[in-house]
């Protein structure tokens, strides 16, 4: 009668040996992972020549430019509030020969936030644009030359540079 | 000196269930040598180097190889995991860990995925024992934005293996 009791023992003891030596085994191990993003600015314009075409001041007190609106493309990566900025700057007036036109007749205007209309200068960067912080931006800009009866005949150049910086 | 007592007065059937019991002992003695599991890493720093967003649209970062070993675990399963301590951060700025992501090797072994700072990710998994000197080599990727603020970012990721 008491061989039964004697075998039930024998498997609970075998079930609680085989439970403790089943624990889960763990380890572990760290990497720090790094990565470095450095100040970097990009521009891209959608024509390098602006052209305005020879036009009556009566009817066309403004010439627009023959290319139309220039696309701009801005990538630019800055410290945390950061500004990022567009400028342009001409390197002098218009000129055919001796003849000169001011570069302040050539004027533009703009689309998209951050971007503002202005009025080329041969002495100090005007800005384009600003912006705050890391950012990819497509804009347009449109150029347009105030005509005059005063200006002489002749095929006028001028360069201009622009500057984009993310400090 | 009793059991002696007790093996005589129960006569043949007794000392049949004795043996069962030792038996059983026999089998469980090796049960009582859990799992045990190493791992190694190396490096344990990485960096991803700064990159034209348009260029290099992905950023790899140097390979890392996970030596690892599994003993005692003959039917059991075993895995790795991956789990990043936050973001990378730099200051206040931020990218966001998910845009890290990871390619692994040899396969099925080993597995590719993309790195949470909430939930484990399985880097690894198998069944039995692995032995001494086995290797994976992972490699991560950061995808490049011109939408990261300059800056030193950092994080930890957590690499831990379990058995079962």
């Amino acid at each position: 009668m008491k061989q039964p009791v004697i075998l039930v023992l024998g498997i609970a003891f075998a079930s609680l040996a085989a439970t403790q030596g089943l624990g889960a085994a763990t380890a572990t191990g760290n990497v720090t992972v790094s990565a470095t993003v450095a100040a970097t600015a990009k521009l891209t314009l959608s024509s390098a020549t602006v052209t305005f075409a020879n036009a009556d001041p009566d009817s066309s007190p403004s010439i627009a430019a023959t290319e139309g609106a220039i696309t701009i493309t801005t990538k630019g990566k800055t410290s945390t509030n950061g500004t990022i900025a567009l400028t342009l700057l001409a390197a002098n007036d218009l000129k055919s020969g001796t003849d000169t036109i001011a570069i302040s007749n050539v004027t533009w205007t703009a689309t998209g936030a951050g971007f503002a209309a202005g009025t080329m200068n041969k002495t100090t960067a005007q800005t384009v644009g600003s912006w705050t912080n890391s950012n990819s931006r497509t804009r347009t800009q449109s150029f347009a030359l105030a005509n005059s009866w005063a200006y002489a005949t002749g095929s006028y150049t001028a360069t201009a540079t622009y500057t984009l910086t993310a400090p | 000196m009793p059991s002696m007592s007790l093996l005589s007065m129960a006569g043949c059937k007794v000392l049949v269930l004795a043996a069962v019991t030792s038996v059983l002992s026999l089998i469980l003695v090796p049960a009582a040598d859990a799992q045990t599991v190493t791992m190694t890493i190396s490096p344990s720093t990485i960096t991803f180097a700064s990159a034209d967003p348009d260029t290099t649209p992905s950023v790899a970062a140097p390979s890392i190889t996970v030596t690892y070993r599994v003993q005692n675990n003959v039917s059991g399963s075993w895995r790795i995991s991956l789990l990043a301590g936050g973001d990378l951060t730099a200051g206040s700025a931020t990218i966001g860990i998910n845009n890290v992501t990871w390619t692994a090797s040899p396969t099925p072994t080993f597995q590719a995925g993309t790195l949470s700072r909430t939930l484990a990710q399985t880097l690894a998994s198998g069944t039995g024992n692995v032995p001494l000197g086995t290797t994976g080599t992972v490699v991560f990727r950061l995808a490049n934005s011109w939408t990261y603020n300059v800056g030193s970012y950092s994080t930890s990721v957590v690499f831990t293996i379990t058995a079962p």
